[in-house]
């Protein structure tokens, strides 16, 4: 047995490639999701081994997109990352629902699954089961990491062709993925409230607080506002990807 | 910023998305999280992205910029509305960047 797995819960060889084919239909847009993020990141001014550095070493697509903006207009280092630490605080609530279904796995292969935790994997696998199965889980966590690391290398070399980029609107396309991201995930009325809250608040912040700081501020107060007033979700999961 | 400085910036960042993944799955909860802070986990992204979005399109130069003369206040419409109605989210963000490149080549 090469796997992960204690003797209380073998690999499973089938369940692994079922979590692989099941995330085949989201391979090529995960792969354009990162070929998009290494060609602005290269624009942006990132080196193409920063942008593959960090892919593969924060391999969190929303945070990466709101970071390379940031560091390109020199913000300061701790706002940059106080604000990836905020956009993907989302992975407790994955890494919660999924710990269950590794327990007999040695802790030192659980440090490294942890770091592969992604919105499309558990979505593949909680959609596959409940509680989710470790090795469709596995699976589709290699074909999704895979592919987006492949995009983000294929678009570092590609970016680097555009020369103005703002002159074709390029620059655009940040803030376009973060609405994108917003517009997909309101099911609710309360969401509605949660979103547009955060939205004059964090304009209102922007205009008087220096350096990036209305991000995580508006953020962190007006979810944590939400959770606070807004009467309990009915979904025992938690929605979305979020990439 | 200096290359040595962006490579510290990504180390940050690696250590700090580590630290939203690792512990609650190394912890092996048995117990989901109470109901909550699972609203509140699930209510951060849609306080945060509108958060970081919006100020990008409506604040210039520390001055908002709420004229129609504004191309990335339409780019936003746009991919807004396509993204909601269910639109290829790349697809969605692909037409606004050119909406916004067209009103900036004609003003």
């Amino acid at each position: 047995m090469t796997g992960p797995a204690a003797a209380s819960s073998g690999p499973s060889g089938g369940a692994l490639r079922d979590g692989l084919v099941a995330s085949l239909a989201l391979v090529p847009s995960v792969f354009v999701y990162g070929s998009v993020f290494g060609g602005l990141a290269v624009q942006a001014g990132l080196t193409p081994a920063q942008a593959l550095g960090m892919s593969v070493l924060v391999f969190a697509g929303a945070s990466q997109f709101v970071a390379v903006p940031m560091i390109a207009a020199g913000a300061p280092p701790l706002a940059i990352i106080l604000t990836t630490y905020v956009v993907n605080m989302r992975h407790y609530l994955m890494a919660a629902t999924l710990a269950p279904s590794f327990r007999g796995f040695r802790r030192r292969w659980l440090a490294l699954i942890a770091h592969v935790i992604n919105d499309e994997s558990f979505a593949v696998a909680v959609a596959r089961s409940r509680p989710p199965d470790a090795w469709v889980y596995l699976g589709s966590a290699a074909a999704i990491s895979g592919a987006f690391v492949a995009g983000v290398a294929v678009g570092t070399a590609l970016g680097g062709l555009v020369e103005r980029p703002e002159r074709y609107g390029l620059d655009f396309a940040f803030p376009a993925v973060f609405l994108a991201l917003v517009a997909v995930q309101l099911r609710r009325r309360s969401d509605w409230l949660v979103a547009i809250g955060a939205a004059v608040l964090a304009v209102a912040l922007a205009l008087v607080l220096p350096g990036n700081w209305h991000i995580v501020v508006a953020g962190l107060t007006v979810s944590a506002l939400g959770a606070l007033l807004l009467p309990l979700d009915d979904t025992p999961e938690p929605a979305g990807t979020c990439r | 910023m200096p290359v040595s400085r962006v490579w510290l910036v990504i180390g940050g960042m690696a250590v700090a998305t580590y630290l939203t993944r690792a512990p609650m799955f190394l912890a092996l909860a048995r117990r989901p999280l109470p109901p909550r802070v699972r609203l509140w986990l699930r209510l951060v992204p849609l306080a945060v992205l509108p958060a970081l979005a919006v100020p990008l399109v409506l604040v210039r130069d520390g001055r908002l910029a709420l004229g129609l003369a504004n191309p990335a206040l339409w780019g936003a419409a746009v991919v807004f509305v396509l993204a909601a109605r269910g639109v290829n989210l790349l697809a969605s963000v692909a037409v606004a960047v050119a909406v916004v490149a067209l009103l900036r080549a004609l003003g």
